[in-house]
Parts: structure tokens; sequence; C-alpha cells
């Protein structure tokens, strides 16, 4: 050893010298800088980043929902998992929880972060914190107890695995934020995300509705499980107003052209997975409507019917209503031999790319308020007079997913009005529920994860799940989505720990609010 | 003109450069005293010395030693060549003696002019030389050629036994001439024949009017030799203290693998080389004494003439459960040319790389490429080689049931085309109601060679041609070489062509230059994807119901060009559609540019500066046609990369000898390492104009650049201190700064030591012990992290069209501030030795190789908002054991036979991660139902996966929801990803003009994950899945609560309610994948073209060669248990890639 120290004596200046090594580690930096990135975020950019991942990474942009939701089907027994639920197919209702938290989660999470402790940015902070709640709420919300308290901590504070918290606390947690934001809220101080908010464009008395309708709508999830504290939030958020008109819903626009993230995840999904080639045959997966749902809007004479559903004859668009059929969901992976004449998602309206996403509709927010009229929470309106208001709202929306294309006359409202009282089912306190929550399937379609969220709080609609061979939930409805498995080996002690007390890692399994 | 020693002379001739020379210089064993010199030179081929030496070297060492001056006419010197042989015995005799001496074979005559002055011309006549020595009237004629190959040897030293001054070296057509002295006339004379590389060889001429032809063989691995090491150092394999394998050029020429590092499987134990079957041009994966880093980067460092290389795959390995783009684009590796190598020499870790410092840690494959040699004229060598493949391994599918579902055979296009990969169909009865996917009506029977229809015979033919010479001051060679490759894959092609340029030259006494160029050029159209369905065009012969032709799916396109549906799931492609339209095309041109100089400051200290550059750029396109049944509108992926790799190193070399007894050498150097990758990934979908693929033409694309940067400057030094040649000792000393770590803690220092000693030259031991040898290393390397950017949290644009600018951090890596190196410590001693006089030899190894600090990028639960977090804790430990044993049963003048043993068991450890984190996961199959992990505790890169759940009794504990057996958790381990016991065996016979050789291998110990399995047993292929066709299939078990369970799933429901879902059941497809295999087959012919007097050729050689030929022995019932996919670290799962193949052909070897 002496001997190498030795030698290096002798050899190293004059080798150093002759190679210009003045220094061994000049420049390092600079070299180990990526010059396509920067050290800074921009919090207005992630917002926006956020704001499209937390829609595009919901239970809706798989087919999956929809296919539970009874909306399509698919006569493959891969593709048409949501409807058929075979065990072969189960790890294929991980992926929102999959991809959720290395973007949305994790982008809002550096949004707060840079915009925390700017006293002039209090409303990006409040936006900010209200789109954290939208986006664990549609996580907890599929899955029951997540990480929540120490999830997207992996950077900041080297949590690499996070402890799911109960849906309990996560719930009290949620709304807690969502009061808090929407008090901080001040639409007197005009710094804002701006153009990169692409739900109000920084409008900060629209962004306080929104807290409040989600207020609304994550208190009624607790009326089975907790009626008291579902009263007081749903309560206090109605006293804080929430979105009732049509201006007001929440939306994220979409281009036609560019970028996958630049289009509307939903029609974009259905569209690459099934419906690209327009013309009722060639669809790549097999999906095509389901029949209960296609059923029970030509049964109800629902004049949305033609403007989401077609048929193609001999190549042809034709959406009247008479030609409509739904596929049934049990078909044993044989594509039927009338394949093309099962009505799919129309071109025009549904599939269409640079349609908005409706993320909270005044329908929605008419529908639970009757729910709270009904429930004697709420006493400004009848629960009649909001049914209907609901029912108008929800038609009336489809002008915006489709313009000319989608716009229901105001006779054809109406009539159907007439025909759907809220009494419709009977005049019992539950028949009315049901009523109402039967018009929320078919008036807040596509949004087969709100229709879900309710379906198992309230029971409605009533659909009867399909018994498929080889299914995995002994032909029930799923009553939660899995966790992926790889939380089994990454995050072992949290996976366990959750599963321990929340119940098996299995789909019949009910979330804290679902018990 | 300064006195040169004859150290320096000898430079030039030999591949030993600067370095190597210094080192020779200090191992010589010139013997001084006595009367046997010759000998002394040729059994010391250890030190690599010359046979022969320029004549003028020659007088000008005859004038240093006898300090006496020599005219003679410029020019007249030239171009000849002495046996170097003479210059030793100078001290023996006067000068004029030596002198006479000198000139006894040549032209030349001398006169004396002064007291110590000479003159040298040319003598009149050749018969008659001016010297006076009076000679036989018939001289002893003959030729010397290569046993191995039959062709003729040149600067062969001949001398007489016992009359050393009697010597003459052979021509190039391997023809000598000896003159005997008259005084010898009527003694017994015996002539010794040697050579460099060869065995020498004692005749006794019995008649000296007969010509006598003499063949001799090459040399065996004795430890006699000089082996190439660190850095491109020459050093006595006797002084090395650590294992080393070098495997001649020749051992790839011949059977052929288009990756040079495919041909290393079985041959060195401890290497474990495993094949990839993804076509010709694919890469390769070599892990030398088991997986060092827990990322998965174990493979070693590939270095060309002391200079390291690139071996990246452009993009990055495929991956285990990739879909459309997931090709094996090919490695560095793949682009060099087996011809021009002369050798190949495998560092196997420890300190026998430490001197390459972080990137030897996983060991170094060096590779010396060939160099022209002084000759006169030009020597042309050209080697032909033509292969064919096929398909070797064919699945075991039942054959009882046919196409169709729930019991009933299609009648219908719908019914067939919904059912084209379902073979639950009736019972194989040959009716003719049948309807397949193509429509047609077709008897309904079992079609059993869909494999052998599909595919096609593949082939390779290889061309090179290579022009060498030189004279004393310069050396050239340049090869050429093309080779193409159609892959069993139709329309799937590979090409190479390389140039590869050697110059070397001395330019003056001191200064030499070296410089290699090599370009390369590959194309390869439509390489094979594996792994997940989409474009994988395997995915239809191996899944395809069992009464279906696959060619009735041919061409899989319709009038349109669009893709001909064949089954229900449109993620399946037509592998016909796959094949015709798809298009996969990449190119790589690559350049390695080598120069380096060596002057010598002093007789014994040498400086060389070496620069090299290996750079290539890279294209590559994907494209899925519009048409296709999944993505009608079609996608577009492509690769347009710039990568380069340049290393400066600066070393010096100091050399001497203490009181005769200690010898010391001593080595220091600095080198500065540049790599960048410039690269654009290309994306984009849906072709805006139909059927037109062009990046311009696409609805959506987009472009994102890559930019890496890693620089290691590095200070390195070593010193040999050898004692009376019987102790050797071997210190090493490394600092290296990489740019990839903390500023803070970016450079660390590490050394080695080893010790070898010649027990045998040290004590008397029995007779049979030709050497016994002992050795001991010690050796600790450090590395940075692999990877760029890896230190801060940084944010990327995001593409985007909408009016607002999109953002989100770069990576879902999370980034470490405190990134520092990590090490890696190897301790090995070893036996070596030769019993038998050579003719047996054993050659064991025992390692512990443990990793440090790792730096690996764990894979976290994506709940912390991040995908992978780089963490600096991983601790590995591979420990192992390796035998080499060599044995010649039988060595005759005419016949040969020789075998060689290796095994090599190695067991690893994962003994650490980081804090709380007791899993990395390396990859995972498609469905993710089986994962390879690194688990703390356990081995390295297992397979894990869910096994049913049984009660203790082992009952199978059922879903009742499901009606399905119940899972256990994923985390169940279910063998090895990598085989822990490998053992290669060759042997080879040699009679005459004729050879036969062969190489068997084995692996065992491993288990292999069957994705083909998993589908073929969804779709009813399998035999396992025959239980239930006529009546119905029984479960019976247990429920959670232990009460008796059963159920009985009726025939209609037989694969949608229990066969399909068997993918549950990781357990079920894993399958032992140990193998015995006849690796290699080749039987060769001399052809004996002097008789023939052809063309100029000197020699000629043909050979039948073969490669996989036969599998002895193996587990796998349906595929190959070499069915890897990928180069990556994810080993032991295979995933419908292009089956493996068996190669035959001839190879054709002339010389001119």
């Amino acid at each position: 050893m002496k001997f190498i120290h030795q030698t290096y004596g002798r050899f190293l200046p004059v080798l150093c010298s002759l190679l210009v090594l003045q220094s061994c580690s000049k420049n390092f930096q600079e070299i180990n800088t990526n010059p396509d990135a920067v050290s800074s975020p921009t919090p207005q950019y992630i917002f926006s980043k956020a704001l499209y991942d937390g829609i595009t990474n919901s239970g809706n942009t798989q087919s999956l929902l929809l296919g539970h939701m009874q909306y399509t089907t698919s006569y493959n027994d891969v593709a048409g998992f949501g409807s058929k639920y075979v065990a072969a197919q189960q790890s294929q209702s991980a992926s929102v929880f999959a991809n959720s938290y290395s973007t949305q989660i994790n982008e809002i999470g550096e949004v707060i972060k840079a915009v925390k402790d700017n006293a002039t940015q209090v409303n990006l902070y409040a936006v900010a914190r209200i789109w954290k709640v939208f986006c664990y709420s549609r996580l907890t919300d599929l899955y029951g107890d997540i990480p929540y308290s120490q999830a997207g901590q992996g950077y900041n504070n080297s949590v690499f695995q996070p402890v799911y918290d109960a849906q309990k606390d996560i719930y009290a947690d949620l709304l807690k934020e969502l009061d808090a934001a929407a008090q901080a809220l001040n639409p007197a101080n005009t710094t804002t995300f701006g153009a990169a908010d692409l739900v109000y464009g920084g409008n900060s008395l629209q962004w306080k509705k929104f807290a409040y309708s989600l207020m609304m709508r994550l208190g009624m999830r607790m009326t089975k499980i907790d009626a008291a504290a579902a009263q007081s939030w749903v309560t206090k958020a109605i006293t804080g107003g929430v979105i009732t008109s049509y201006t007001d819903i929440a939306k994220v626009s979409y281009a036609g052209s560019g970028q996958d993230i630049n289009k509307n995840p939903m029609a974009l999904n259905m569209l690459n997975s099934d419906y690209i080639k327009a013309d009722g045959l060639n669809n790549t997966e097999g999906g095509k409507y389901q029949q209960s749902f296609i059923d029970s809007l030509k049964n109800n004479n629902d004049p949305r019917l033609s403007v989401i559903s077609v048929v193609y004859q001999s190549g042809v668009a034709n959406s009247t209503p008479v030609v409509q059929k739904g596929l049934p969901a049990t078909i044993n992976g044989v594509k039927p031999a009338d394949f093309g004449t099962y009505s799919e998602p129309k071109q025009s309206t549904v599939l269409r790319v640079d349609a908005p996403m409706l993320i909270f509709t005044a329908a929605e927010s008419y529908f639970l308020l009757a729910e709270a009229a009904l429930k004697n929470w709420y006493a400004a309106e009848t629960a009649s007079a909001l049914y209907e208001k609901g029912v108008r709202a929800a038609m009336q929306q489809w002008d915006l997913s489709s313009g000319v294309a989608g716009t229901i006359t105001s006779i054809q409202t109406d009539a159907y009005v007439a025909a759907h009282p809220i009494t419709g089912k009977g005049s019992s306190v539950e028949n009315q529920l049901e009523q109402i929550y039967t018009q929320f399937w078919m008036g807040i379609f596509p949004d087969a994860q709100e229709v879900f969220n309710n379906y198992r709080r309230t029971g409605y609609p009533k659909l009867v799940p399909n018994n498929y061979p080889g299914n995995a939930t002994n032909g029930q409805f799923f009553r939660r989505f899995l966790y992926p498995v790889v939380e089994q080996t990454l995050n072992t002690n949290s996976y366990k720990a959750a599963v321990a007390r929340q119940g098996a890692d299995i789909f019949l399994t009910r979330i804290w609010w679902d018990k | 003109m300064r006195i040169k020693t004859r150290t320096n002379l000898l430079i030039p001739l030999f591949s030993s450069f600067c370095i190597g020379s210094a080192f020779a210089g200090h191992t010589q064993e010139i013997a001084g005293n006595g009367y046997k010199p010759v000998y002394a030179v040729s059994r010391n081929t250890e030190q690599n010395e010359p046979m022969v030496i320029s004549l003028k070297d020659a007088i000008n060492e005859l004038k240093s030693f006898y300090k006496i001056k020599i005219a003679y006419k410029e020019g007249l010197l030239n171009s000849k060549m002495v046996a170097a042989s003479v210059t030793t015995v100078f001290k023996n005799m006067d000068a004029e003696a030596a002198l006479k001496h000198l000139f006894t074979n040549t032209t030349l005559s001398y006169k004396k002019i002064g007291n110590n002055q000479f003159s040298v011309f040319e003598s009149r006549t050749t018969d008659m030389p001016a010297t006076g020595v009076t000679v036989l009237s018939v001289p002893i004629r003959g030729k010397i050629t290569a046993a191995r190959d039959g062709s003729s040897l040149p600067k062969v030293t001949i001398s007489l036994k016992y009359y050393p001054v009697v010597a003459v070296v052979s021509d190039e057509s391997g023809n000598f001439n000896l003159l005997v002295p008259d005084e010898l006339k009527d003694k017994s004379l015996v002539l010794i024949i040697s050579s460099v590389g060869y065995t020498t060889k004692e005749i006794k001429v019995t008649d000296p009017q007969q010509a006598i032809t003499v063949q001799l063989d090459e040399s065996n691995k004795e430890l006699g030799e000089v082996v190439v090491t660190a850095l491109g150092i020459k050093k006595s394999s006797r002084s090395l203290t650590y294992s080393t394998t070098e495997i001649k050029g020749s051992d790839f020429t011949q059977a052929r693998e288009n990756n040079v590092a495919n041909a290393l499987t079985g041959k060195v134990a401890g290497v474990n080389a495993t094949g990839i079957s993804t076509g010709p041009g694919g890469s390769s994966r070599v892990v030398i004494r088991g997986n060092g880093s827990l990322t998965g980067n174990s493979q070693p460092l590939y270095v060309i003439n002391g200079m390291p290389i690139d071996n990246s795959v452009p993009g990055g390995s495929a991956t285990p459960n990739g879909i459309t783009t997931n090709v094996d684009r090919g490695d560095g590796m793949g682009a060099i040319n087996p011809d021009d190598i002369e050798s190949i020499t495998v560092l196997k870790g420890g300190t026998a790389a430490a001197l390459y410092g972080s990137r030897g840690a996983n060991g170094v494959i060096l590779i010396t490429t060939k160099k022209g040699r002084a000759q006169s004229g030009i020597g042309v060598e050209y080697n032909s080689t033509l292969t064919m493949e096929n398909v070797s391994v064919f699945p075991d599918f039942q054959y009882q049931y046919g196409q169709g579902d729930g019991g009933i055979k299609p009648t219908t296009l719908l019914a067939a085309q919904a059912s084209g990969r379902r073979s639950f169909g009736a019972k194989i009865d040959g009716s003719t109601d049948y309807v397949a996917a193509d429509g047609l009506t077709h008897p309904y029977s079992a079609q059993r060679d869909n494999l052998k229809h599909f595919y096609e015979t593949g082939n390779t033919f290889t061309n090179s041609i290579a022009l060498s010479g030189g004279n004393e001051s310069i050396l050239y060679r340049l090869s050429l070489s093309d080779l193409n490759s159609k892959s069993i894959l139709p329309n799937s092609k590979y090409n190479r062509k390389t140039a590869n340029l050697n110059l070397s030259a001395k330019l003056s006494d001191r200064l030499r230059i070296e410089s290699v160029i090599q370009y390369s050029l590959e194309t390869a159209k439509n390489r094979s994807t594996a792994g997940d369905a989409l474009g994988n065009p395997n995915w239809t012969p191996y899944e395809v119901a069992n009464t279906v032709d696959i060619r009735w799916l041919n061409p899989g396109y319709d009038s349109k060009g669009n893709e001909v549906i064949w089954n229900d799931a449109a993620i399946a492609s037509n592998s016909y559609f796959v094949v015709n339209k798809h298009q996969e095309s990449d190119d790589k041109n690559r350049f390695i540019g080598q120069a380096s100089i060596s002057y010598d400051l002093l007789k014994n200290l040498t400086f060389k500066g070496t620069i090299t550059r290996d750079f290539y750029n890279y294209n590559y396109t994907n494209i899925l046609p519009t048409g296709s049944a999944y993505t009608p509108l079609g996608e577009y992926a492509g690769i347009k990369s710039d990568v380069s790799e340049t290393n400066s190193m600066l070393t010096a070399t100091y050399t001497t000898k203490i009181a005769n007894k200690f010898g010391i050498s001593v080595l220091a150097g600095a080198n500065g390492r540049n790599y960048t990758e410039k690269r654009f990934n290309l994306t984009g979908k849906n072709y805006i104009q139909p059927y037109f693929y062009s990046f311009s033409n696409l609805a959506t694309s987009s472009t994102t650049p890559y930019t890496g940067r890693i620089k290691t400057n590095s200070v390195f030094g070593s010193v040999d201190f050898d004692y009376k040649r019987i102790l050797f000792l071997t210190g090493t000393g490394r600092q290296d700064w990489f740019s990839t770590l903390s500023s803070n803690n970016n450079s660390i220092f590490y050394p080695s030591v080893g010790l070898s000693f010649i027990l045998s030259d040290a004590v008397r031991l029995p007779a049979v012990v030709s050497l016994a040898k002992i050795r001991a290393s010690w050796a600790q390397v450090g590395g940075g992290g692999p990877d760029p950017y890896a230190i801060n949290l940084t944010y990327s644009s995001v593409p985007s069209n909408s009016a607002v600018p999109l953002q989100n951090v770069t990576s879902s890596i999370i980034t470490n501030t405190q990134l520092k190196p990590f090490t890696s410590t190897t301790t090995e001693i070893g036996i070596n030795l030769q019993l038998f006089k050579n003719r047996a030899g054993i050659d064991l190894a025992v390692y512990d190789r443990k990793s440090t600090n790792d730096i690996v990028s764990v894979p976290i639960s994506t709940t912390s908002g991040y995908s992978n977090a780089i963490l600096n804790s991983g601790e590995l430990s591979n420990k192992g054991i390796e035998v080499l044993l060599t044995v010649v049963p039988v060595k005759t003048s005419g016949f040969s036979w020789d075998m060689s043993f290796n095994m090599a068991y190695n067991k690893s450890e994962v003994l650490k991660l980081a804090d709380g984190i007791s899993t990395f996961s390396l990859g995972n199959s498609a469905n993710g139902n089986a994962f390879i992990n690194n688990n703390v505790g356990h081995t390295y890169g297992a397979i894990y996966g869910y096994r049913m759940l049984k009660d203790v009794k082992g009952n199978t504990i059922f879903d009742t929801n499901a009606g399905l057996p119940a899972q256990t958790d994923i985390n169940q381990e279910l063998g090895k990803g990598v085989p822990p016991l490998t053992m290669g065996f060759t042997s080879e016979f040699k009679y005459k003009a004729f050879s036969l050789s062969w190489l068997i291998d084995g692996k065992f110990g491993n288990k292999v994950f069957s994705v083909m399995e998993v589908y073929a047993t969804r779709l009813g292929l399998l035999k396992s899945t025959l239980p239930g066709r006529e009546t119905g299939l029984v479960l019976t078990g247990v429920t959670p609560a232990g009460a008796a369970y059963t159920k009985t799933i009726p025939v209609a429901d037989l694969r949608s309610a229990y066969y399909n879902s068997l993918n549950r059941y990781t357990e079920l497809f894993v399958h032992d994948g140990s193998f015995v295999k006849l690796r290699q087959v080749i039987i060769s012919y001399n052809i004996p073209v002097s008789k023939f007097k052809l063309l100029r050729i000197q020699s000629a050689s043909i050979a039948l060669v073969g490669r996989n030929l036969l599998t002895f022995y193996k587990k796998t019932d349906n595929f190959d248990p070499e069915q890897s996919l990928t180069n990556g670290p994810a080993q032991g799962i295979e995933s419908i890639g292009l089956p493996r193949t068996r190669s035959y052909g001839v190879n054709l070897l002339l010389k001119f």
C-alpha cells in the first residue's frame, strides 16, 4: 500500500497537468444538470396538469364503471369485465389507484408546496386544496381506505410506504379542507390561477360554489353510516351556496386536436378502445351500449336516447329511437351475428374529443338537494321542485357536450318532466328516492362513478347484476375496487393494516360509508 | 543512432505495447550460462518473445555487445530476418565468430577491416558463403504447418539440438532450408522447431535427403503463457493473482453467433451468458459471478484493446410485458465482427478489473483485435460461413379437442372468429362442417405443425476478408466483413457491415503509435417483438386453435390492407398481418476510433497516451399500420439518438530489477471519461392520410428530447513486485470522481492487493506436478450512479396544444441529493495445478463478492407520488466456486484428444435494500401475475406470484364467490430466475487434418414462468386443460370456513368459468428451467492445399458447424428454458418470443 502512495506522489502532478485536470471534478455540477428541465416549478403550469390528470385518472375513463353501471358492455370478456366481473380480469380495477398518485396527487402536492406560504396567493392555495379534495374523494370512494395523510410525500418527507388512512378519517379531513378552503377564497384578491385554471378561469366565487357542492356530495355520502354528520355537512354546504346554474357547472374544456392530454379523456378512451372506425362493425373491443340502459331510455321515451345513441345501418349512423338496441352483457365471448345492429355512443356527442368534461353539474346538485329536501335537511324548496329542476338541468347540459346535436328542446323536456314526476314510482320517501336516483343514472351519464357512488349508498337505480360464468362476485355488483397487487409487495405492512381494518381486498367488501 | 536495448527492439513486432513491453522487460529469463540458450528462448513463451528479429537489429545488438563498428551499404540489411536465438549466444564467442554465426544462412559475407571494425557485403553466390563454412551438399529441407488448420507457418525457428548456432527461419510458405555444417555430417541430428504460440517440437533427422513436414500444435493453456489484463497490460499468467480466462478468436469464427457475447455460453466458468431469443441482431446478456448490482445493471464492461466501449441498447432493453414497440434493438457487442478478434479475456472481477474502477465491478471482457504481422507481401485471409436455422422446440399441446368453445366447434365465420384461439371445441373427428376464421370449410382435424408452417428456415451468410502485413516499422491489418441474416420470422432481416483498420508504427526507437478504426453499419428490418400480445408476431403460431392451419390466415390483410380478424381479441394480432404490414426498421452507424502514442523516456520508463471514441448514430422507427384491428388508425414510435463515449488516458510505466532477484514494475495513469447521449423520442398516432407512414402524417405527435451527460475523472496506479519469479505481489489503487454524484461526496479511492505463489518452484514436489500455484486477492471497487440528474428534483414541460402550458416533475423517480459512491468488494483465492507434464490441469477459484451502498432505483409504492426512489444503501452478496479441469488424454503426432470441463456455482443473497424496504421488483410478466423481485434475505431475481390457497391438510380452499380456488398473497417465492449452477464441457479430437469438437453446456437450479402456457391454458391448448371436456369438471375443496366444497363446471362454461381464470395462480406456470444442451459441434478438415499449388493458397480449411443442436435434458414441455426475451435484469419469464432455433452450416477459411 505504501508503495502505491509513493507512486502517486511521483506521477500525479505530471498526469494531472497533462490532462489539464485542474480540478478533478470541475464543471461536474453543470454536466449533471439536465438541459431539458428547470429546477423551480411554475405552480400555474403544474396546476393545469393536475386538473387534466385528476379528470383523466378516474373510474370513468376506463369502460369498467360504464359497464358496471350497465351503460355499456362487450361480448369480449376482457373488455366486458365491468359488466361481467370475470375473476381472471379482476386486476383491471386497480389501475385508477395505480395511476393517480404519481400524477394528480403528486402535482397538486407540488402546487400546494409552491403557493402555500405566500400570503398573496391565498386563492391559489385554496383552489389547489379544493382540487386535492376532489382527487382524493374520487379515489377513496372507489377503494375505501387509501393512503392519504402520508401519501405523495415520497420526495418531501421520504415516505415510501404511506399508511392507509381509514376512510372515515379521510372524509373528516376532506370536509374540513373544503370548509377551510371555501372560507379562505377571497374574491377581492385578484391573484388567481387565471388562464391556468381550466375550470373557472380564476373565478373565486365559482370555486367557492364548487367547494360547497363537493361538500354536499361528500356529506351526502355519509347518509348510511353517520346521518347526523351527513346532515350537518350538507346543511353547511347548502348554506355556503352550491352550483345550481348552468353557467356555474364545473367543467374542463378540451381541444379536438393536438396531444391526447388536450382531448376529452372519456371520449378519447371510448373512441380508441372501440368506436374509432365508426361503422358499428369493427368495434375493437366489441363495445356497445348495454341492454338495460337502452331499454330504460326507450321505455321512458327519453329524448336523450337519440342524442347519445346510434345504430349504424349500411355504414350510416341512425339515431332514431326505434332502431336503438342494447347488447346483453351475458354474451360468452362470441361476437353476435347481428353485432352491427346494436346501439353505440354517438360520434357527435358522447364521443366528441373536444367536448368539455363535466365534473360537477347543476343537475347533480338538484338531485342531491331533492334528497336533502326529502330528508327535511333543506326546506327552501320542495323535493319535487328540486327533482324537476334536476331533470331539466340534466337535459339542458347535453348541449355543453355536443352543441346543436345535443340540444334537447323545451317541448321534449316538458313532456319528459310531465311523464316522470318524483312520485313516478310511488309516493313514499323511499319511492321518491328511487325516482331521484333512477333519474340520476339516466341524467348524469356518462359520470358512471357518481352513479356507482350513489347506487351503493341508496341502492338505486335498481339494476339487476349479471351472473356471468367465472365471475368473481357470485353474480353481485362490486362494492369497491381492488388495490394494485404491487401494494402487497411494496407497501406490505400498510396494505395488511388496511385489509385488517376494512376487510378482505375483494370486490364485495363494503367501504366505510357503504356499511 | 543510439544503441538500442533488446527489449526495445522487440516492441513493434508484438501486440505488447508500451506497458506490455515494460512487463516483458522484467520477466525475461535469458539463460546467461550453460549450453542451451535456444531452449531458454523458445520455452519462455510467457514473455511473448519473438522468434525472429530483423538482421539489422541483430547487428546493432552485436555492435553494442562487442563495442565494434560494422559498415554496410544502405538498404543491404532490409527485410532480412534472423532467428532471435542467434543473439543469445554472442557472449559465448568472440565478435568474429558471432558475425559468422549471424550470417550462417544468409547470402552475406563480412570482412574484418580493423581491430574493432568489420564491413558487410553481399557475397557472390549463395551456395558458397564467404564465411567458409562447409555445408552438406544437400541441406535439410522441410515445411512447417499448423496442426489446427494445416496452414503454412512462417517464421518458425528451426535449429539443431546441441548446435544452436545452426538455425534458420521458415519462409512465408513455411518452407525451410537448414544448412548443416559439414563437421556435423555424421552426428545424429535433432531439429528443434519452435514458434510463438506453438508447442516446441523435436524431430530426429533420419534421412537428411528427405523433406520433413512438421505440424506444430498450438500451445496449451499452460501457465507459461501471457495473458492480457486490465488496460491491455500483458502479464505472464503465473504472476496473476486472480482468475482470468482467455479464449482465442478462432473459437468464435467457425460456429458463429451473430453476437459474439452469446458465444461465451458454456465456455468460461462463472460466466453466465444467456442467449436471447429475439432473432438475428439481438442483444446478449452476460453476467459474471452473479448479478452484482441490485438494479440489474450487472453486465460486464466491454473493452477493446484496453479501452472501454459502449454496450447499451438504444432506447433501453425490452421489458417482459411490453407491447408493439417492445423489440430487442440490439446491444453494442452486436457490432463486433468475430473475425477481427484475436482473443477475448474474461476478467472475472475484483482485482482483475480493479484498474477499470467502477465499471469493472461486474467484471471486464477484454477484446484484443487482430493486428498486422511483419512479413513480405500481403497476407490475405478469407472466411465465409453459411448457416441455416430452424425452430427447435415445439410445444406439447393437446390434439383431442379442437377449435371452439363450450364443447362446440364453429360452423359459422363469426363463431370461428370468436374462437379463433380457443380449443375448447368438440372432439376432433375430421368432420367436414367446420368453418375456420378464413370463412372456409375445412376438415376438423389436428394441425400440429403451425410453428413449422409459420416460421421459415433462417439463414446467415457471413463473408470476411482481411489483408495484413507490414515491416519492422509499420504493421497494418484491414478487414471488411458483411453479415446477412434472414430470421426464421418471415420478412425479418438483419445486415451488418464492418470495416476494421489497425495500424501500428514504430516512428523511432522510442516513439510508437497505434490506431484502430472500426466502422460498422447495422440495419435491421421487422425485428420480432415479445411480451404482450399487440404486434407480437409469435402470438398466432403459438395460440391459434389446434385445428387451424395457420396458413389459412395468410396474408392477414384484406384488399384494403386492413387486418383480418382471426380471434375475439383484437389486441392479439394476426401474425401474418404483423409480418406483412407492421414496419420496424433500425439502423446504427457506429464508429470506434482509438489512437495511442507511446514514448520511452528512459529505457524502462514509458509514457503512453490514448484517446478512444465510440460513437453511434441510431435511427429507429416502428410503425403500427393503418388498418390494425386494435389500433385502426395506426401508431408511430421512433428514436433518433447519438451516443458517444470518449476516454482519454495517459499512463506511465516503469520497470526495474533489483539485485537480480526482485522485479518491480510500476504503473500510474489518469483517465477522463465523457459519455453523452442525445436522443429524441418520437411518438404519434392516427395517420391522417391512411396507409402513408410518415411522422409528418400523424394527427397527434410529439417529440421528446433527452440529453444525458456523464463525466468521470480518474487517477490510478499499480505496482507489481516479484521475488525470483516465485512470489508475485500486485497492488492497485484508483481514485474516481463522478459527475453523477452529490458534489459533497463524489469521489472514492479504492485499492486492491493480490498474491501469487509458485509452490512448485519453491519446494520440490512430486514429479507428476508440473506446476502448482496458489493465489489470493482482495479488491475493492467503487462507482457512481449510472444515470445523470439523479441528485435534484426538476420540472419539465409536458407536450400540450392547449393555450396553457403544462408542467410536472421530470421523473417519477425520487432524486437523492446525498448520493455517494457504492463499493463492491471481492475476495478470491484459487489454486492452479498442472499435472503429468501439463497433460492435466485443475484451476479452482473461490470468491466472495459483496456490494455495499449500492445505488438502486427502488420501486416504491406509487402512493408516495413516485414510482421509484434512488437509494444508496443496497447490499448484495455473491459467493461462489469455479472449477476448470483440462485433460489431454491422448497426444501423439497424428492424433490428439483434449477435454475441458468447467463448472461454477454462485449463491446470491440480497442483504439489504433500504430501511423499511424489503422488495425490489425488477419486472413483471404481461398481465402482472408473475414478478421478478429482489427480496431481502433471498436470492437475486427470484420469481414471485400467487399460489392456490391450501389448508393444513393440503385441501384447496375455495373462494365461494368466484367458485374458484382462492389465491394466496402475491409474495410467494416460486423459484430462482437465474441459474446458480452452470457448466460447460468441451472435447476436441484431432486426427491428422481432421478435427471434431463439441461443447455441451448445462444450467441448473432456476425456474421459468411461461406466459405462453398461461394463454395456452386459458385457450385450451395445454394437455392440462383436458379434464372435464366430456362431462364437466368437478372441483372439490373446502370453503374458507373449512366445510367441504364441491362445484361442477359444465362443459359449456369450462373455459369461461374455470380454465380462463387459472392465470390467477402463478405457480401453475412456473417450471424448472434446468437443461443440458449440445451447444456446438464443429467438424473441420484442413484441405492439403500444398498438393494443389492452387491460387497461391497457403492453407484452407472447411468445417461443418452446428449450434444448439440437441437438448439432452430439460423439464419444460412446451418451450425452451432459454426462451428469454430481454437482456434486462428480469430473467425468468418466457413471454411468447421468437422460438429458439438450432443452426447448422459450413465454414470455409482460406489464407493466401
